[in-house]
């Protein structure tokens, strides 16, 4: 094939411009450590990226959202230890309320009772950012409301929320509450931590039952009613709590899982969009060599003509 | 016998003839840089022999035509490829700025462990989505539904920026083809032009006008660039150009140019301006144009509009049969139909209370609506073909590149049988200043040697003078 003077420069610039175009491939690559930028680096692989990083982004809500069950879990759990320790204190007093107490001493365990019946109704109005935590999705009216006679005695504790609770999604199609109603006499739906009509747990109405019937002397009625009662109520709070341990273990195993998907997701990413840093660097320094050598060879081979030999 | 003054003429003859020599390979040298040029060669023949006793005798050499190195088959190759060039370079154009305007990369050298995207639709997609799922947690919340209304914001900015760009796009793409319509009247017209001094150049002093066939070949390859013609050679040297069978240039004559039309819809298309006949381009830059704009861009424009038609119809529904905090219900949540008139409704982002998370009136912190809303984001519709809003968006991102890297490999292709192809004209046609030297040299020596035996003739001249004394 005739070779001609612009032979060898139309093709020389062809060479260096092939390989300063792979130089600048291979250098972004090596800063950035990705060889996916662009769609068209590798339509598949961008496909999957953008599925993967949907996944990834839904995976970081789902922790998000598991965290803030694991916290209202929490303070839900609180109520429930403050009204464990009134429900254990009236279960001492009715056991103690025989008898052999005086009238005096029943009116002593009767305003104790009283007392222990405002403290309770202050725990079950407690509020989680904002919102009452037992009061359904009813959140912004107090969930109990105490009425109280002119001597300062417990009269009726009236449940103004809900039976509905707020589901959240933890995993695709897996929803979780963290809430319980105050009460739920219904007969259906989520088991009221306060009153439940299903298993006759009715706290309010029991404490004002017993503080009554100290007001009143009549040990008989705390020995045959009340106290069997309160074990209703007791027996209720603690399956709440068991209950409440139960989501909160469930909710570590599903934050658990969905940290370890967001490493997985990463890790899938990374498949598809990171470089392979050797091979690039050595595929770097490969193309500056032979850019090097296209330079010289053809500074070398150019500069010579016939010219050079002729006078 | 031709004598001592024939013998002077042949010296004289041949001096010519190898000046002739030095001026071709001076010219060559000249053009050496030039890439339209193709070089050329003297062509020298033996001048007509007179009888003489001995039988026929030379008289020499004369120049008799200077021949242009020029493979017309390749040739017309290279305006082929040249044509097909043209058309993947539109392409590939177009495509890279579609693919910047979706503005859907891959950037993971954010913070540790980010595998988000930073630019594109996607990411605040999915943070619409996600900001959905948090106010599900906390229904009565001004914050989240705050942050609610903003990633919605922002997604229904990138949505109608999107849109916008490929809009703008789509008019630049009929500017370019007004751009080369008028590029391609004006070769036309040059081509003509250049037929006409070729036929008088050929016909006055006969030979070939090969430096006016070099220029008309040049406009006649960018002109392949633009838009695929064909080029038939007449007789009289005229080159005659035709599109789709319809004649553009004959001879000195140009018969029609080209103009652009809107075929509806503002969109434009190219047409035969004397006839008005619609042309059905095969190849180069218009037709390139052309076919990405009705093509990969109009898919992506349609696609994009269908996704966000599907999401403001899916999120409205969903959203409308919800309650607000005040007790509303029935609002749209976003407002337009596609992706450039979606928007969020206005009365919300004034009031964040107003967006409807409820789905039991009077209860605020119910969230069902808002999981509803969240579900969206894997719900398979019909409207996407199966697809959920997301899935549909990554097909549609990987659609567009791979057009752009199909085209991209094409023109990768093409672009090596182009390499070829000129390195193949430049071995015949290229000047060498090697091989022009080395003619320069053996026509000066040529040359040299007339000279001298016109100086021997002279001698013998003045001998045969002087015999006389």
């Amino acid at each position: 094939m005739r070779v001609t003077t612009n032979s060898f420069s139309t093709s020389l610039i062809d060479q260096l411009n092939t390989l300063s175009a792979r130089q600048n491939r291979l250098q972004t690559e090596a800063a950035t450590g990705q060889r996916l930028i662009a769609p068209e680096d590798d339509p598949a692989a961008m496909r999957r990226v953008l599925d993967l990083q949907s996944e990834g982004r839904g995976v970081a809500q789902f922790q998000k959202n598991i965290s803030f069950l694991t916290e209202k879990a929490g303070a839900s759990y609180e109520v429930m230890r403050g009204l464990k320790k009134i429900s254990d204190r009236v279960g001492e007093i009715a056991t103690l309320a025989d008898g052999t107490k005086s009238p005096a001493e029943l009116k002593i365990y009767a305003t104790e009772v009283t007392q222990l019946i405002r403290q309770a109704a202050q725990f079950v109005n407690g509020k989680h950012r904002g919102d009452y935590l037992l009061g359904g999705t009813n959140v912004d009216q107090l969930p109990f409301a105490a009425s109280f006679d002119a001597d300062g005695n417990a009269t009726a504790v009236t449940y103004q929320g809900n039976t509905d609770v707020p589901d959240v999604e933890v995993a695709e199609g897996s929803f979780v509450t963290a809430q319980m109603p105050g009460a739920n006499t219904t007969g259906s739906g989520a088991r009221g931590l306060i009153a439940d009509s299903r298993f006759g747990a009715d706290l309010f109405g029991h404490l004002i039952s017993l503080q009554n019937h100290l007001l009143a002397g009549d040990t008989a009625s705390i020995a045959s009613v009340d106290h069997a009662a309160l074990g209703k109520d007791e027996e209720n709070l603690i399956y709440q709590m068991g209950t409440n341990g139960a989501l909160q273990s469930r909710l570590e195993a599903a934050g658990n899982l969905a940290s370890s998907r967001a490493l997985s997701v990463d890790g899938l990413v990374s498949k598809e969009a990171d470089a392979d840093l050797a091979e690039t660097l050595v595929r770097l320094n490969q193309t500056q060599t032979a850019y090097s050598a296209a330079l010289q060879s053809g500074a070398n081979i150019m500069q010579r003509s016939l010219l050079d030999y002729i006078r | 016998m031709l004598g001592l003054f024939g013998t002077l003429s042949l010296g004289t003859r041949s001096l010519q003839t190898q000046r002739a020599g030095v001026e071709v390979a001076g010219q060559n040298l000249a053009n050496v840089n030039n890439p339209a040029y193709a070089r050329q060669r003297v062509t020298i023949q033996t001048s007509i022999s007179v009888a003489g006793a001995m039988g026929p005798q030379g008289t020499g050499a004369d120049a008799v035509a200077i021949q242009q190195i020029r493979n017309v088959l390749l040739d017309q190759q290279i305006g082929n490829e040249l044509s097909v060039g043209g058309y993947l370079d539109a392409q590939q154009s177009a495509l890279q700025y579609a693919q910047a305007n979706l503005g859907e990369m891959v950037d993971r050298t954010g913070a540790a462990g980010t595998n988000a995207t930073n630019t594109g639709l996607a990411d605040d997609l999915n943070n619409l989505f996600a900001a959905f799922q948090s106010v599900s947690t906390s229904p009565t919340s001004l914050t989240e539904r705050q942050l609610l209304l903003s990633r919605a914001q922002d997604l229904a900015t990138k949505f109608h920026q999107t849109s916008t760009r490929l809009s703008d796009l789509h008019d630049s793409m009929d500017t370019s083809l007004g751009n080369d319509v008028t590029d391609a009247n004006k070769l036309i017209s040059d081509i003509a032009s250049l037929n006409d001094r070729v036929i008088n150049a050929e016909n006055s002093d006969g030979g070939v006008a090969n430096d006016l066939r070099d220029l008309r070949q040049s406009k006649l390859e960018e002109l392949s660039k633009l838009v695929k013609v064909d080029a038939t050679m007449a007789a009289n040297g005229a080159l005659n150009i035709s599109v789709n069978g319809n004649a553009l240039v004959t001879d000195r004559t140009v018969n029609d140019t080209l103009q652009t039309y809107d075929a509806g819809g503002g969109k434009m298309m190219v047409q035969l301006a004397t006839t008005g006949t619609p042309l059905a381009l095969s190849g180069g830059h218009m037709q390139g144009v052309i076919d990405v704009r009705d093509g990969a861009l109009t898919t992506l424009t349609n696609k994009l509009n269908t996704i966000a038609g599907a999401l403001i119809s899916e999120v409205n529904a969903a959203h409308s049969g919800g309650f607000a905090l005040t007790g509303a219900t029935g609002a749209a949540f976003f407002n337009g139909a596609d992706a450039k008139t979606i928007s969020v409704n206005s009365a919300l982002l004034g009031d964040p209370s107003l967006v409807q998370i409820s789905g039991v009136a009077g209860n605020k912190g119910d969230n069902q609506i808002a999981l509803a809303l969240a579900q969206i984001s894997d719900k398979k519709l019909p409207a996407l073909n199966g697809q959920s809003i997301s899935q549909q968006y990554s097909a549609t991102v990987a659609e567009l590149g791979q057009s752009l890297a199909s085209v991209n490999g094409r023109l990768s292709d093409q672009n090596a049988v182009a390499k070829m192809l000129s390195a193949q004209r430049s071995s015949i046609s290229g000047v060498s200043i090697d091989e022009e030297m080395t003619d320069l040299m053996r026509f000066q020596k040529a040359f040299e040697a007339s000279a001298k035996l016109i100086a021997t003739v002279d001698e013998m001249l003045e001998t045969l003078v002087n015999l006389k004394r």
